[in-house]
């Protein structure tokens, strides 16, 4: 393995992971569904990237599994199916989320900074980038974060969905060679299910409720 | 292929019902399904037993059981069992009323061996990575069985149950990650380690301690808020109260302790790499809170399944602080607690939803009281089911209570013993007083009287005998394979 390969390799990825986290701040600012969807897409191909970078610059042909399954589950599969369910349902836009965007912004800063202090100890087990796993945790928190802040149930899902790219961003970054390939696959196939899961139960909270602003979804109490 | 069959069977069954025409086909199907798992299960017992404290493998370590796994199938065939066994009518009953359309039956009969199947595989499975997807498959089968009665409620609980179980999974997914990165170094070179959980724990020692840390943390929110530990616990209540009754017999009488089962994995991995203070500590600190959160949850609940459901958060958090004090006595009398619990809980559940079928509330004011009068059958199996839960001799929740109790008096923290004697007598107290007034007090004058075949009251008291039976008398065997387990858990094989 030459050196410089190795090296152009991990210039690539934090590049490519710093431009992940720029499109989840971009999504805490979006209120149009479809674009925060699109957002998604385009931050999941980022990932993708990564992994092939991975797969090529490090000779590490199994994390390519990783790559066409994001391309094919996150990129187009998901994306398409949560844009249907959209249309579907013909709510497009977001309400006034809890805190409006200024403060989201600072908020979200402030859980980036957070995370990579949390991150900070661990830099020197990465092996790959160099704080990649610091846009892991923030695409985690970002995550959380937005997931209580909205007030429609696709937005929520989608919140979900950028958690669970950290997720894998971590398990790239810290493996190198990615997880064995049955675990993998597992992990695909939940996250594909679970989406399909929710979207049901999203169309079938509009039947009811005329409306999937969650914020609704208060009867039960204690 | 014991394990592999203990797999099959029930997702086979899920598959069949798919297609099964008549009803009665699919309840057949759910029972004959059920009943051939605890079979298996007995088998897979005897095997581990045989084997004395070595674990039955298969595809080449792929499903792995031992002691501590073997008794979990035991506690999942049993309670799925009782369960088939009670929605028979129970689904009968709601489809003669127009409450349940055939298809959404069908759904349950089609959905419960699959929720069944995804807690089966993660006690067998030894790989983490497919522990954590089977949490998930466990998870998601689960979603459509609360939102059954598709309500605006159970709509709603169904919403906070997929998204807060799912956000759960996103940090144990994160846990399970990091405790597979801190084996990279230890296995060294080039190579990928083995994912396994028996792999891990071999290199136990070696493995990345900060890295460790870190997976526990994650892991322990991650699957706590799946086992409804406080204060991950928001969804458990709405579950509970608004899925149908079988389902809230499954979710609190199992699925809450198989979510227990996988942070135990990391517990034991935690306590092999790091010593025995740190992850027994957290569980400890989490199953107090949860205990002390329930008790003045339970005494001014307004609604039985509400709090039925307290009243497990309260179990699961006594089941993880005797954990988390991690002497012989206490461990051993978690796992004890967790099967007399999973024979309790089921058969309140099946009270509760034969009592919302006839009075069509849940809601303690407008139920009044005088079930005794109008329901003597339900009532009396609610009543002798509330004293084994709230921990009265002779049943076996007592001895298990005594056992940790007592345990936790010879450790270093005497304390926690006067703790959970206090709060033990809080939700006694509370439970006794809500169910005596709901069956004894005076009964509403126009009130029906409740016609039940003595087939269903069977049914719901099948748990109960076998609660008697194994409260008075704990076979050796059992009471062996529980030692087994609870060297397992406390890191001595």
């Amino acid at each position: 393995m030459p050196a410089n390969a190795s090296e152009t390799g991990s210039r690539l990825i934090t590049l490519l992971a710093s431009l992940m986290l720029v499109l989840q701040l971009l999504v805490v600012v979006q209120r149009m569904l479809i674009t925060n969807i699109r957002l998604f897409a385009l931050q999941s191909l980022l990932l993708a990237s990564i992994a092939t970078v991975v797969a090529f610059a490090y000779g590490a042909w199994h994390v390519l599994v990783i790559a066409v399954l994001t391309l094919i589950g996150k990129v187009l599969f998901l994306p398409w199916l949560l844009e249907r369910l959209v249309r579907r349902i013909k709510i497009e836009q977001e309400l006034r989320p809890f805190v409006n965007m200024p403060a989201s912004m600072l908020i979200c800063g402030a859980l980036t900074v957070l995370s990579y202090v949390v991150a900070r100890p661990f830099t020197a087990l990465e092996r790959l980038g160099s704080n990649t796993l610091g846009v892991a945790i923030t695409l985690l928190l970002t995550g959380f974060f937005l997931m209580i802040n909205r007030r429609k149930a696709l937005t929520q899902v989608l919140a979900l969905l950028t958690t669970e790219n950290g997720v894998i961003l971590a398990a790239i970054a810290l493996t190198t060679y990615g997880i064995p390939l049955i675990v993998e696959l597992a992990i695909f196939f939940d996250v594909v299910v679970a989406v399909m899961v929710l979207g049901i139960l999203v169309f079938r909270i509009r039947e009811s409720f005329d409306s999937m602003d969650v914020s609704k979804l208060n009867e039960l109490k204690w | 292929m014991l394990l592999t069959s203990i797999l099959c069977v029930p997702l086979i069954v899920g598959l069949l019902c798919l297609f099964a025409r008549p009803h009665v086909l699919m309840e057949a199907l759910n029972i004959a399904g059920f009943a051939t798992v605890l079979v298996l299960g007995v088998k897979l017992f005897q095997a581990v037993l045989a084997k004395n404290g070595g674990a039955v493998t298969e595809w080449s370590e792929f499903l792995r059981a031992d002691a501590l796994s073997a008794w979990m199938v035991l506690l999942i065939s049993v309670v799925s069992l009782a369960t088939s066994l009670y929605a028979v009518r129970y689904f009968r009953r709601d489809l003669a009323e127009g409450v349940l359309t055939a298809r959404r039956a069908r759904e349950f009969y089609v959905l419960t061996p699959t929720f069944a199947t995804g807690m089966l595989l993660v006690v067998l499975a030894n790989n983490l990575g497919v522990m954590w997807a089977a949490v998930e498959v466990m998870a998601l089968s689960s979603v459509f069985l609360v939102a059954l009665y598709n309500r605006r409620t159970s709509l709603e609980a169904a919403w906070k149950y997929v998204m807060l179980g799912s956000l759960g999974l996103v940090l144990a997914l994160f846990g399970t990650i990091f405790a597979y990165a801190s084996a990279i170094r230890p296995a060294g070179g080039e190579t990928m380690p083995s994912f396994n959980w028996s792999s891990l724990l071999a290199l136990a020692p070696k493995l990345n301690p900060q890295l460790i840390t870190l997976a526990f943390i994650f892991a322990l929110v991650g699957y706590g808020t799946k086992a409804g530990l406080a204060p991950m616990h928001t969804w458990l209540p709405d579950a509970h109260s608004e899925a149908p009754s079988p389902t809230s017999a499954m979710l609190s009488g199992v699925s809450l302790k198989i979510a227990v089962y996988a942070l135990l994995r990391f517990h034991i991995l935690t306590t092999a790499c790091l010593g025995t203070g740190f992850s027994g500590r957290l569980i400890l600190g989490f199953g107090l809170f949860s205990m002390l959160l329930a008790g003045p949850f339970i005494l001014t609940q307004k609604n039985l399944k509400r709090m039925l459901a307290y009243s497990s958060l309260e179990h699961v958090g006594l089941i993880c602080v005797a954990v988390g004090l991690n002497s012989p006595l206490t461990v051993f009398g978690a796992l004890l607690h967790m099967g007399y619990h999973a024979l309790t809980k089921p058969v309140l559940f099946f009270a509760a939803g034969n009592i919302h079928q006839h009075h069509h509330t849940l809601d303690f004011r407008r139920l009044g009281g005088g079930l005794g009068r109008t329901m003597p059958a339900t009532a009396l199996v609610l009543g002798v089911a509330a004293v084994a839960v709230s921990g009265l001799p002779p049943f076996g929740l007592f001895v298990s209570e005594l056992t940790i109790v007592a345990g936790g008096v010879t450790t270093q923290r005497a304390w926690v013993s006067a703790v959970i004697l206090a709060t033990l007598i809080v939700v006694f107290c509370g439970v006794l007083i809500k169910l005596a007034g709901l069956i004894l007090g005076k009964a509403r004058a126009d009130q029906p009287r409740e016609q039940l075949p003595a087939s269903h009251v069977a049914a719901m008291c099948l748990p109960l005998a076998a609660l008697l039976v194994f409260s008075l008398w704990l076979p050796p065997s059992l009471r062996q394979l529980l030692e087994l387990a609870a060297n397992i858990i406390r890191g001595m094989p």
